[in-house]
């Protein structure tokens, strides 16, 4: 690694996001203006550093007590994929927020906000990692309570405090520990000292944990999800932000301490577990769901869930291209969510068509699993030895399986046949590549895929493939059922799906009990 | 009482009750219904006048039943005509005159002195009792929980109707819709509660056997609860109106639901199944409390409710009184500017002469009522001299279902008081039979492999794999999208067809059967039609060589409401069919030989050309060029530059109010962008400023600048034999401005109420309307962006001003045949003013077909 002063420069974006935040201006749509030219910055000064790191390899900034900054290819990634992000929103909001009393108040917002997230990928230093990690969830407070009149923004704004001063504890014990293990809080020079000490202390053991309890957190992953679902009371571009740049924190922060957590069995079970039932859970949830923006964040939950299983499973490059892919995904399904009412001016039904049989749709589920089992066999992979590559390519095959079993209806066309192959093949192929694009890219950053083979990860592994594998059965059976054909228990388990299992009432209603907001109802 | 659990409920059992006789409850659940106004959906979005179901009552009764029953206000708050009185909009003569016409036994102030006095006071806290008051059982529990450490029941009881609503009406936002929707709402609803466990969860005990315990029959479910509950019968109509409007967005989404099966002739009891769906949460609620407190509140509220109302004397309410003197204050303010444009001296100077020219008119061009039309008339008036514009419904009087290629059926072009009589299919100009049926083919597997792409995106195993593989692909599109460069989702009117396809659409007016039904015009109802048409636009003779026929329709990007910038005359689609339609017709030999004989000779170097005028961008494009006559192309391509330089004019115009980057720039490129920006909430400004509807000859009005304020509807009372004109302009076009009007003006005085709320939070359900926020109940009308432009409103809350120029007596003989009208007229919910012979406004209506002379 190159130590550089040349790495404060990468403190440009934020900086000057930072003065948008604080310098006084004439006119909220002048400053508007001016927070699209700190995220450009931020933006131009992310693809030069990118570039360095690409060419030259990883940099940091001399440390200072409490600040420095570590550029690796995680940092390069993060940052680059946040101001990209950052800079669309802002761009978005210029015009969307135009005439709002508070324009200027949420420009402010925003560009803090942005900046603290910024921040956060930067830091060589724990301390300064804690510092944006907490600063970045208060100034996301602010702009949930950006309307502070609606009791739902507040109910919202408060679950999440509350998850989030939990998270930041954990946070914080887990730097503690770490610190008084390693000496230092530089992140280079603590994974040196994990490095030398090889195995792991029951203290770093519980570090992981807790670093993992911090992820899952930020995540809103169950049963602690239920503020993300509530936080469209607040402007689109926030909702945007947030989905697709500031939940991506809790995943940052595993990959980030993947090293560690890599130490730490109890952790990645804990991420495997949490993770993986989350993204089972939500996805089925969010099925059910009739408003855009809501089906849009269980979708999320369910994302992170998915996200957080990768790193689990030890899979860090992939957890990260899944960040980088669901970020770019959702800021656009997220701005974009105005567009649905033409989506669906254009979705009309085109033939009397049907669900394929279930029997069949069973066959080929099975028929994709033992060619992963074969195809990976041969390769040289064993299933005891690597049951994580095995569980996400099954995932994948089983989504690719559901996608043509959709185009095979009650009269099944070569072209629309023909046409879901192509796209299959096509899909499969770019998703290898990427896969294989981002390992490459991320050798020597983030640790190579562990191998899981403690009996709490195959078993969890096991019952999550065979959770998909009913889903996807599910799928094309009792969901896409019409009315009368659905069975009675499938008739009560939509209801109970439809209400998330009423975990989220429960939990508004303890925070009510708790910490009422006493305001009027609506109107 | 209900103590014992029934037995759940296995089929709907929701057979109508067995007494055919409607008995006072039936009545006072009917009247409630009928109260609420409907709300189309965001497919087809048209404005409605949320009061529609309180026009058998005045303005002024119509405001004092809602501040007593549903305690929401109908005019602006004390401190907007403050304003006014401050900047002098309003005048002492104006508050005089405002006196002068408010019923005898209002309590109003006795001078205008005190009237001023009375403004200048705040108003007591509205009365949250006293005679008649209603209050529901979420609202006296929220009352009595007042620092109780409870959510508010009830607005966790709105969000939850609302959520189920939303499950039940989906129409096509869930990939897994709810098994239980084929039964009517009540049946499905009472059976989604045997297993919802959500209201207990919350802490409302026992809900799911509450509800078991309730009648399969839904009235004979109200009767119960309003028996249980001890409603009296004197406050039956009230109570459940107000139970309806505390989820009043979905019931008027249900309502709209009943409407159009009402148009159909269905019977459709939905409505009433939601009210007794509502009906049951209150009473869940009731059974909670036992305690003598609540009791004894309870009692209390219901002794209030069973005293008699009077809204119609005010009485009640004087500061309602005061609020509405001065809203007449207003109104008559803008009256008598209006007044004095329209009576401009025909000798004095005028703000641009229209110079007259002899001989043919060098082009006659007919566009929508719409206001929007009014200033692009203006332009293209100035732009063309002699040219003569006129005003006329934007369907053209087509009726028409229109038939997109590929699908089975399609979208009612036509008003919504209206059922399409014809049904138009959309063909391929000039393609042969072979090419038709593979761009039709095409269009359908294209669709098919869509519906499978989108399943691959959203289902619950795919998405994880759809994000991973095409998520980076997202990267480009964000770039593009945010400059403006693509559509965020492809146009859904031309989804699935090739560009080279997309130019030569066009409607097919030739008689064909498609699916079993009977498309196009045959030749009598060509001419007819045609004939009809042109009698009714008072263009019989004088024909230019060319006449536009321009329909309208709007460019916005990401825009939920997209279709309620659209042609509202047109049921909320764009009038391209319908004016292409007309124009094909006007141009059909054997039409034009028919309508000779019956007297209307058009000339044979005469053409009609269909277009439509893009309200957001000003651009007018003309269809079907290729079938002008040689020898009026040289003309068409004169019309070109004109129009050219009338959308510059008109955009320089509508630029002022659109607050532009660079004012002083490239305007015309400006408002192109912002009707592709996907972050745009103000594109354009839609109908907002509408106040008044002009039926008259152009030549009353042309010169004169009408701000985009108002709808002109051409018509010549002298060509017009038995009156069977004005009558169709007073039961139809004015109707239907009056509804815009009255939707702008609801979404303008509560906006929480009656308007959509801020853009910024919308979040599109079920494809059909928009939440506000993550919750609560469905919207209704328009966003406050819509009406306010950030620093003040664009729109003035003022009540439609109808002129009209015709006798006095044909226009009472309208009003007293028609109860729609009469009920607009006398319960003033429009000011209805007459024009004379000589083009000044000289009568102002009354009531009772009494006529006031100026």
């Amino acid at each position: 690694m190159t130590i550089t002063p040349l790495a404060w420069s990468a403190l440009a974006g934020p900086i000057a996001l930072l003065a948008v935040a604080l310098l006084p201006a004439a006119r909220p749509k002048a400053l508007a203006a001016r927070a699209r030219i700190a995220a450009v910055i931020g933006l131009i000064t992310a693809a030069l550093a990118a570039g360095a790191v690409a060419l030259a390899g990883p940099f940091a900034s001399p440390a200072l007590p409490g600040v420095s900054i570590l550029f690796d290819g995680l940092t390069a990634v993060m940052f680059l994929l946040v101001s990209f992000v950052g800079t669309i929103v802002v761009q978005f909001s210029r015009n969307y927020m135009a005439g709002d009393p508070g324009h200027a108040r949420f420009t402010r917002l925003l560009s803090a906000t942005l900046a603290s997230v910024l921040l956060l990928i930067l830091s060589g230093n724990m301390a300064m990692f804690l510092a944006a990690w907490v600063a970045t969830s208060l100034a996301l407070n602010q702009l949930l309570l950006f309307y502070s009149d609606r009791p739902a923004a507040i109910l919202a704004a408060r679950k999440k405090f509350i998850a989030s001063r939990i998270g930041d504890l954990a946070l914080a014990l887990a730097i503690g520990i770490l610190w008084q293990a390693s000496g230092t809080l530089e992140f280079a020079g603590m994974f040196a000292a994990l490095k030398a000490q090889g195995a792991a202390s029951p203290a770093l053991v519980l570090a992981g944990g807790l670093i993992a309890l911090a992820a899952l957190l930020k995540s809103a992953q169950f049963p602690l999800h239920g503020w993300i679902t509530e936080v469209m009371e607040t402007p689109t571009p926030v909702s945007a932000l947030l989905h697709a740049g500031i939940i991506n924190a809790g995943g940052f922060l595993a990959l980030r301490f993947a090293p560690l957590l890599e130490l730490s069995t109890p952790a990645m079970d804990l991420l495997l577990v949490v993770g993986g039932f989350t993204a089972l859970f939500a996805s089925v949830v969010m099925l059910t769901q009739n408003a855009i923006k809501v089906s849009l964040a269980w979708s999320t939950i369910a994302q992170m869930g998915f996200m957080l299983l990768q790193c689990g499973l030890g899979a860090w490059a992939a957890a990260l291209l899944h960040i980088v892919a669901h970020s770019l995904y959702k800021a656009h399904a997220f701005l974009s969510s105005g567009s649905v009412i033409d989506i669906a001016r254009a979705s009309w039904s085109p033939s009397p068509g049907g669900a394929p049989h279930p029997a069949r749709l069973a066959m080929a589920v099975a028929l994709v699993l033992a060619a992963v089992g074969v195809a990976g066999t041969l390769s040289g992979f064993a299933i005891a030895v690597q049951p994580g590559v095995f569980a996400l390519g099954a995932i994948l095959l089983m989504g690719l399986t559901h996608y043509i079993a959709q185009s095979i209806d009650q009269r099944p066309t070569g072209f629309v046949i023909a046409r879901t192959m192509v796209a299959a093949v096509a899909v499969a192929a770019g998703w290898f590549a990427l896969q294989a694009g981002m390992a490459a890219l991320m050798a020597g950053t983030l640790p190579a895929e562990a191998a899981r083979t403690d009996a709490v990860a195959l078993i969890a592994v096991a019952i999550i493939v065979a959770g998909f594998a009913a889903l996807t059965i599910g799928q094309a059976s009792f969901i896409t059922a019409k009315g009368a054909d659905t069975p009675a228990w499938a008739r009560a388990f939509y209801v109970h799906v439809q209400n998330g299992l009423y975990v989220n009432t429960l939990a508004n209603r303890l925070v009510l009990a708790l910490w009422p907001t006493g305001l009027p109802s609506r109107r | 009482m209900m103590t014992e659990t029934a037995p759940a409920p296995t089929s709907s059992a929701a057979a109508p009750p067995a007494a055919p006789l409607p008995g006072p409850l039936d009545m006072a659940i009917a009247t409630a219904c009928q109260r609420i106004a409907p709300l189309w959906p965001l497919k087809h979005f048209v404005a409605v006048n949320p009061y529609l179901g309180f026009s058998g009552q005045s303005f002024a009764a119509t405001a004092a039943t809602l501040r007593r029953v549903a305690k929401v206000d109908m005019l602006m708050a004390r401190p907007f005509y403050r304003e006014a009185l401050a900047a002098g909009i309003i005048t002492d003569a104006h508050i005089a005159q405002a006196l002068a016409r408010a019923p005898a036994n209002a309590p109003i102030p006795a001078d205008v002195a005190l009237a001023r006095a009375a403004l200048a006071r705040d108003p007591a806290e509205r009365a949250r009792s006293g005679p008649a008051v209603v209050a529901t059982i979420a609202e006296v529990l929220d009352k009595l929980s007042a620092g109780d450490r409870q959510a508010s029941r009830t607005a966790f009881m709105v969000d939850e109707i609302s959520r189920w609503c939303a499950a039940y009406f989906d129409e096509g936002q869930a990939s897994w819709q709810m098994p239980q929707r084929g039964a009517g709402p009540w049946a499905a609803w009472r059976e989604t509660m045997v297993h919802d466990r959500n209201a207990e969860a919350m802490g409302i005990k026992d809900f799911r056997r509450i509800v078991a315990g309730l009648p399969a029959d839904p009235v004979a479910a109200i009767g119960l609860i309003v028996e249980a509950i001890g409603i009296p019968t004197s406050a039956q109509t009230d109570y459940l109106h107000r139970a309806l409007f505390d989820i009043g967005g979905w019931a008027a989404y249900v309502r709209y639901l009943v409407w159009d099966n009402g148009l159909y002739g269905r019977p459709d009891n939905r409505l009433v199944e939601l009210l007794a769906i509502r009906m049951a949460w209150g009473y869940a609620l009731f059974r909670q409390r036992t305690d003598a407190q609540f009791q004894a509140a309870w009692a209390a509220e219901m002794q209030q409710a069973a005293q008699l109302p009077d809204d119609a004397g005010l009485s009640a309410d004087p500061d309602l009184a005061i609020d509405l003197v001065f809203q007449e204050a207003y109104e008559i303010a803008w009256q008598a500017q209006l007044l004095g444009k329209l009576a401009r001296d025909e000798a004095a100077a005028q703000p641009f002469a229209i110079p007259a020219r002899r001989g043919r008119k060098p082009l006659q061009a007919a566009f929508c009522i719409d206001v929007r039309s009014e200033v692009y008339r203006r332009a293209l008036e100035q732009v063309v001299p002699g040219g003569e514009t006129i005003g006329f419904a934007g369907f053209f009087g087509y009726p028409i279902e229109y038939v997109p290629i590929g699908r089975t059926s399609g979208g009612a072009h036509c008003p919504v008081l209206l059922t399409p009589a014809f049904t138009i299919t959309e063909m391929v100009n000039g393609a042969d039979p072979a090419l038709e049926t593979e761009v039709l083919g095409l269009r359908l597997l294209r669709r098919r492999a869509a519906k499978a792409w989108k399943s691959f995106k959203q289902s619950a195993v795919s998405s994880f794999t759809y994000v991973e593989a095409l998520g980076l692909a997202f990267a480009p599109k964000l770039v593009s999208d945010a400059l403006g460069l693509t559509r965020t989702v492809s146009d859904p009117n031309t989804d699935g067809l090739d560009a080279a396809v997309i130019g030569k659409l066009g409607p097919r007016l030739d008689p064909v059967t498609v699916g079993g039904r009977m498309t196009g015009l045959n030749a009598d109802q060509r001419l007819s039609q045609a004939e009809a048409v042109l009698r009714a636009m008072s263009l019989t003779s004088d024909f230019a060589r060319l006449v536009l026929l321009a329909g309208h329709g709007s460019t916005t990007a990401n825009n939920p409401h997209a279709s309620g910038l659209d042609c509202g005359a047109c049921g909320g689609h764009t009038g391209e069919a319908n004016a292409r339609i007309a124009a094909d017709i006007l141009n059909d030999p054997a039409v034009r030989i028919g309508l000779r004989s019956r007297g209307i000779h058009i000339p044979d170097d005469c053409w009609f050309l269909g277009a439509m005028h893009d309200t957001t961008t000003d651009q007018i494009s003309i269809f079907d060029r290729d079938r002008v006559p040689p020898a009026l192309r040289a003309d068409v391509a004169e019309l070109d530059g004109w129009l050219d330089r009338a959308s510059a004019l008109t955009r320089r115009e509508r630029a002022r109010l659109l607050d532009l980057d660079a004012p002083d720039g490239d305007i015309d490129a400006q408002v192109l962008r912002r009707s592709r920006d996907w972050a745009q909430v103000r594109p354009e400004w839609g109908l907002a400023g509408n106040g008044a509807f002009i039926a008259a000859p152009r030549h009353r009005t042309a010169g004169i600048d009408l701000g985009g304020r108002s709808f002109l509807h051409s018509y010549d009372w002298t060509q017009d034999n038995g009156f069977g004109v004005l009558t169709l302009i007073m039961t139809a076009p004015m109707v239907v401005a009056s509804w815009i009007n009255l939707q702008y003006y609801g979404s303008t005085v509560n906006n929480k109420v009656w308007g959509a709320g801020n853009k910024v939070l919308h979040n599109v359900v079920g494809t059909l309307g928009v939440l506000e926020g993550n919750a609560g109940d469905l919207k209704t009308g328009l966003a406050w962006q819509s009406v306010h432009d950030g620093e003040k409103l664009l729109h003035e809350p003022l009540r439609l001003n109808v002129f009209i120029e015709a006798p006095l007596d044909a226009m009472t003989a309208v009003i007293m045949a028609s109860q729609t009208v009469r009920e607009l007229v006398d319960h003033q919910w429009i000011h209805l003013w007459a024009i004379g012979d000589d083009g000044q406004v000289s009568h102002r209506y009354h009531r009772d077909g009494e006529w006031t002379a100026l």
